[in-house]
């Protein structure tokens, strides 16, 4: 088999060129390729949204995004989403109020609210559930993290 | 988890596609937002050698009150509040379908065409192969029906109901050129849960089309699920219409989530144009749709319980309906 | 020892962020699948699809031929049993002879990637015997065709039956005013952590064999994996990465951690294991499914006069925790109430599903939701106020109970008090509209299990070292398992607090056998208690060097210093003292970094019975919980709008972190009650994925109020007792009773389902039965 083509895209504000066969998933690329272990893998399945990155700002479940079809974009992972010192508003709430628990969601959960408050900078309760109604997490029954992200909403008032 | 090797064809044009469809006969699975076809591509359902990618394909896209395109994402369509607000069922609809992170990647179109579900069909290839497969993958039985040759796998997309009942049309492409059907057309009411649509061989979804007629219609939809977020629906009713001084010129009402495909009631309700929509003729409707769908047992909730709320739904969105006209 | 009045902690009692908090929402933070070694070849394991079956040929020659294969592993190779309890192993790594359930491992694989691993399992024949399948645990009490396990009782599948009676049951329920019975019935749930289990394995040429595991009991995985590789336990290290939740489900040594390390010995190269979640589904050791069986005596007045409980439990195809299961579904029962008369007929049956055993508040659920939807019955048979009958039944403080367990704190009490108050229960208990309802449940668990689980070497239950160098950071080593609920930032907060110094100094050390010393790990809530005792009392004993120096520096007495912020001070003349960091020098000159080791040994406690020790523990935790819920009868669908949580775990060492506990706690009761249901056909998992296991939603979460009202337990840490188990066990009730406050329909049958709603109220329209009670 010949080696597959490579993908170019950026990776949290890089250029990227790596070869990738058709039938791998972002996620498998991020973390077993380029080792950006950050990207969690809770179900593979599209269901618990630890994978959690954006795609051109969007939030997109990485473990049901063909590695190929980001070819041309921009990907941000939550290395990306996290300053090179200290911690981004948001995440310093989540530390704050304790929305980490065992944090394996956390990831998917910061990407997630990331995109959430850059889009809704003033969001009522209400919008910021429905946001996170896409990300699993067992341990904190999810009113901390809420609480994190109203935090982190007020603070960038 | 991984996917087993296939070819990846990323078409920039309708005409692209139909090409590789006829090329590949039958060897394909179009990929939208791959919300849907890559969860089960890992449970080894149904492989099929190439994927043809449509994201690249701009006819597919554009969003407005007379058309959306097939691939337009979801997430895209819920932030289109002119758009909802001109067609309610479909506002209620696709502000339920499955989690944010779904309507970020997943369209309009492979909603509309999402694979049938059962809990027989939707599950790794180690289960199936313990229970010795099913009709729909791999299989020669039913495992939820066993006396019949048939597959009762559930149609669980939230759009279909909420578009059929606005009278929606879709746009498909293929080698025969391209054709105009209304949106219920498009389900084949003689197949069952694997031959289920009434699309040629290699045609392509490409655009629903909004008509006029209905639009700012009162009406609703309806999901019932287990939780707030992710659940496909276990039933979903869509009802729209129009009343001229209390009385009825227009009503549709559309299920989805209960057979194996979604169903325009139309017999049931030719009946009440003309007529107010009294309390007493609302649950004589309900329970004649109600009567008119079967269930069975795939999904979580049980079929009984699902088919007794098809009533309950029934009324209830035609109420909304009724409230929407005298608000 | 000088650490100033008990109220005036600088940490304890605060909200403090986790320590390693800012890993984990950066992404920093290092799980097993995040790690990786040079090298590594991937494990796959084989299961099986069939129920139950004789294995009569495993035929591996093709898959070892397969290039890129490098080891195929059967169970002959490692067939020595193993499980947690040492009294109960009927586990082997690979299946021996015999596979039990659906997705019991039967061949392992190490290749060279995924797809090769999978192509080899491919290649794998297995010859079999199909045997009968039992899913139904009733069916297995008698002598069955096919024992699932030699070990079944007179030929029967019952792994553990426990028959206990105290005082006398019969003539109590013969003098008894009122009399109520409940049967219940529980699906079985499963925890549903978000990171899937992992495993690394490495044995290097220097004969050691190491493995990064997720697990929640890094010293029984040490343990088990000597046993059977047959290597000493020296030669063994286990390094327990960041967990990513655990519940129960990481608490066993596990089949495929042993699979993992016995790969890596075979190929001589690092394996990682990386399960899928449906192997997570299948290796379940969730809450067993019960079906039990209570009655309640009480007199005129509304005192309990006895208990009659009879459980069947399924086992699921392993003992795994199963003996203390058994157990815990009786005699966990009886607190946060006085029961002079007790009598308890239990059994646990195995049958040929994926195993079950300790999942949050093990063993104390199930049981309560039964018993306290039964006082909510007899409070309304009695006329009296549920909140006054379970208060006239309140065990006091410093009792014992009928079967010796010793009570020392209890506020429960209190939280009744609380729960009543701020609910405003008296304004609305059968009072709300129809839909509408409010309930209370209560709540009663171990803090710590008194018993270790090994006897042999007699030892700690918990110890915990602390080392600080001339850098002025104090390391801190202890197996305990932090799987996310905060005890990493409990023993920093804990030793921060004794030597008075700021929380950045103290660094909390990975869990490595080769350095930790041992803690049992997290599994019975008993954590904080025992650990935090132990971690205190080295933190004593490093203060007591620090200190003696300090008063070389000063020429003060050490009894007359004071420990204050970073600074150790004269009380008699405050103007005099010393930073930590002086002290420390000081204290350095002669032994270089000062050590220091604490300790914390379970007290003798329970009586001379047979399972006596079962259930005890130094501490319990007690709570009242009131819910409301909000009921569509026209769906049965139905939400839990509110819940106030009065909550006894002694003193709050760390606000944040109880809040935390009880939160998720609330969530995972609300799961059991909902929609969460392991779903079976026969012996088939009918849902092993988070899409179809239903764990609730954010929108499905209540407002939560919490009530912590604990006083200062006499022998836990600073005061505390344990939060992580016992909150959710009132959730259950709360709700259940709220559901009847609104639709006058009791359920039994756990999941409440919509559909389970609307028969009930069906059911009731039809008996002709008001909805609210008489």
């Amino acid at each position: 088999m010949p080696s597959p083509p490579p993908v170019r895209f950026r990776l949290n504000g890089q250029p990227t060129e790596v070869a990738v066969e058709p039938a791998r998933v972002l996620l498998d690329l991020l973390r077993d390729d380029l080792r950006l272990t950050g990207t969690k893998r809770g179900c593979d399945l599209g269901t618990c949204g630890c994978c959690t990155v954006l795609v051109d700002g969007r939030p997109s479940l990485s473990c049901l995004t063909l590695a190929r079809l980001v070819d041309g974009r921009e990907v941000t992972t939550i290395e990306g989403v996290s300053p090179p010192q200290g911690l981004s508003p948001l995440q310093r709430a989540f530390v704050e109020v304790g929305a980490t628990q065992c944090g394996f969601c956390t990831p998917g959960f910061v990407v997630t609210a990331t995109a959430f408050l850059r889009d809704h900078p003033h969001p009522s309760r209400e919008e910021i559930v429905r946001a996170i109604s896409g990300n699993l997490c067992r341990c904190t029954g999810y009113l901390k993290i809420i609480e994190a992200i109203e935090r982190a909403a007020a603070g960038g008032a | 988890m991984h996917l087993d090797p296939f070819e990846l064809h990323r078409p920039t044009s309708v005409d692209e596609v139909v090409g590789l469809a006829r090329d590949l006969a039958g060897r394909f699975d179009y990929l939208a937002g791959g919300t849907d076809l890559l969860p089960n591509y890992k449970m080894h359902l149904n492989l099929r050698p190439h994927l043809i990618a449509l994201e690249g394909v701009r006819e597919l896209r554009g969003r407005s009150l007379e058309r959306i395109g097939a691939m337009e994402r979801l997430a895209d369509v819920e932030a289109e509040s002119a758009l909802l607000a001109a067609y309610p069922p479909l506002g209620d609809a696709v502000r339920e379908i499955a989690t944010p992170l779904v309507r970020a990647s997943g369209t309009v179109g492979g909603n509309l065409l999402v694979e049938t579900r059962c809990f027989f069909f939707n599950q790794s290839q180690f289960w199936r192969q313990s229970l010795g497969f099913c009709l729909k993958a791999d299989g020669d039985r039913c495992h939820v029906v066993p006396q019949k040759q048939k597959c009762y796998a559930t149609f669980s997309g939230d759009l279909a109901p909420a578009l059929m009942a606005v009278d929606a049309e879709v746009e498909v492409a293929g080698a025969d050129g391209r054709r105009r059907l209304p949106l219920e057309a498009l389900y084949d009411p003689e197949g069952d849960g694997i031959r289920r649509l009434r699309l040629r061989p290699g045609e392509l979804l490409t655009a629903v089309h909004l008509p006029a007629a209905t639009r700012g219609d009162p009406g609703a939809y309806l999901k019932l699920r287990v939780r707030p977020s992710y659940d496909f629906p276990e039933l979903g009713v869509a009802a729209s219409g129009a009343l001229d001084g209390g009385r009825v010129r227009r009503l549709t009402i559309a299920v989805g989530g209960a057979e194996m495909r979604p169903v325009r009631h139309d017999s049931l309700t030719a009946a009440l144009v003309g007529e107010r929509l009294s309390d007493d003729r609302i649950r004589a409707l309900a329970d004649a749709v109600e009567r008119a769908t079967r269930p069975v047992h795939n999904t979580f909730l049980l079929p009984d319980y699902r088919r007794r709320m098809v009533s309950v739904f029934v009324r209830r969105a035609v109420e909304r309906l009724r409230e929407g006209t005298a608000g | 020892m000088a650490t100033g009045p008990a109220t005036d902690y600088r940490l304890i009692g605060g909200r403090i962020p986790y320590v390693e908090g800012p890993l984990k929402v950066t992404g920093r933070a290092e799980y097993t699948d995040d790690l990786s070694r040079p090298n590594q070849l991937v494990g796959r394991l084989l299961r099986s699809p069939w129920p139950h079956a004789r294995l009569r040929s495993i035929d591996v020659r093709a898959a070892r031929e397969l290039p890129g294969v490098y080891a195929v592993l059967t169970g002959e190779k490692y067939p020595t049993p193993f499980g947690v309890l040492p009294i109960t192993h009927d586990e082997t790594a690979i299946a021996v002879g015999k596979a039990r359930y659906i997705g019991d491992i039967i061949a392992a694989v190490a290749a060279q990637d995924e797809r090769t691993a999978e192509r080899a399992l491919a290649l794998i024949r297995v010859d079999i015997e199909p045997l009968p399948d039992y899913a139904d645990p009733r069916d297995g009490v008698g002598k069955v065709a096919e024992p699932i396990h030699a070990r079944g009782l007179n030929g029967s599948n019952i792994q553990k039956e426990v028959v206990q009676h105290f005082g006398d049951v019969d003539a109590a329920f013969a003098r008894a005013a009122h009399t109520v019975r409940v049967k219940g019935t529980f699906a079985g749930v499963t925890h549903a952590f978000t990171e899937p289990m992992a495993t690394i394995a490495e044995a290097t040429p220097d004969g050691r064999l190491t493995v990064w595991s997720a697990t929640q009991v890094p010293h029984y995985l040490h343990r088990a994996l000597s046993e059977v590789l047959g290597i000493p336990m020296h030669r063994i290290r286990v390094i327990k990465p960041e967990v990513g939740g655990g519940f129960g489900g990481k608490s066993d040594p596990l089949p495929h951690e042993i699979v993992c390390a016995a790969l890596a010995i075979e190929t001589g190269r690092p394996v990682k294991i990386l399960f899928d979640r449906e192997d997570v589904f299948y290796t379940n050791h969730g809450r067993h499914p019960t079906q039990n069986d209570i009655r309640i005596a009480v007199d005129a007045d509304g005192r309990i006069l006895a208990y009659d409980i009879d459980a069947t439990i399924d086992g699921g195809a392993w003992s795994s925790f199963g003996t203390v299961t058994t157990y815990y579904n009786g005699v966990l029962s009886m607190g946060p109430y006085r029961v002079p008369n007790f009598r308890y007929h239990g059994r646990r049956v195995y049958t040929t599903k994926p195993p079950n055993g300790a999942m949050r508040a093990h063993g104390g659920t199930n049981l309560r939701y039964s018993v306290e939807v039964g006082l909510d019955r007899l409070a309304e048979a009695t006329g009296i106020d549920p909140f006054d009958l379970r208060d006239r039944n309140a065990l006091p403080p410093n009792s014992t109970t009928v079967n010796q367990f010793r009570i020392t704190s209890t506020s429960f009490r209190a939280c009744l008090a609380a729960a009543r108050a701020r609910s405003g229960w008296d304004e609305k208990f059968r009072r709300l509209p129809y839909g509408k309802g409010i309930g209370l449940g209560c709540g009663f668990y171990i803090s710590g299990s008194n018993s270790p689980i090994h006897f042999t070497p007699v030892m700690p239950q918990s110890t915990v070292h602390l080392k600080v160098d001339m850098d002025g950071g104090i390391a801190v080593h202890s197996m305990q398992a932090d799987i996310g609920q905060g005890s990493n930032t409990l023993l920093a907060v804990i030793v921060a607090e004794v030597l008075g110094v700021d929380l950045a100094r103290v660094h909390v050390q990975r869990v490595d056998s080769d350095v930790s010393p041992v803690d049992l790990g997290s599994y019975s809530s008993r954590v904080t208690f025992m650990m935090g005792n132990a971690a205190r009392e080295a933190a004593q004993q490093l203060l007591g060097q620090l200190l003696r120096a300090a008063a070389a520096l000063t020429g003060r007495p050490v009894d007359d210093l004071a420990v204050g912020r970073e600074r150790y001070w004269s009380r008699t003349d405050p103007s005099v003292g010393v930073s930590f960091e002086e002290a420390l020098r000081k204290a350095m000159e002669e032994s270089g970094a000062l050590v220091a080791s604490g300790a914390y040994r379970s007290p003798k406690l329970g009586g001379s019975f047979k399972g006596a020790r079962a259930g005890t523990a130094p501490a319990y935790s007690f709570a009242a919980y009131v819910a409301e819920v909000d009921v569509d009868v026209e769906t049965g669908v139905y939400g839990v709008s509110r819940v106030w949580a009065a909550f006894d775990c002694g003193r709050a060492l760390n606000r944040l972190a109880v809040e935390g506990q009880i939160e998720g706690s609330i969530h995972m009761g609300l799961g059991q009650v909902m929609g969460e249901t392991m779903s079976y056909r026969g012996t088939r998992l009918m849902n092993p994925s988070l899409l179809d296991y239903k764990i609730p939603m954010p929108q499905q979460m209540p407002k939560v109020e919490i009530l912590l009202v604990g006083d200062d337990d006499p022998e836990g840490p600073f005061g505390a007792k344990e939060a992580g188990e016992g909150p959710l066990i009132a959730t259950l009730p709360a709700v259940g009773n709220a559901l009847y406050d609104a639709i006058g329909v009791r359920f039994t049958d756990l999941p409440i389902t919509p559909d389970k709603v609307l028969k009930g109220i069906d059911q009731r329209t039809k008996e002709g039965r008001p909805w609210k009670g008489a």
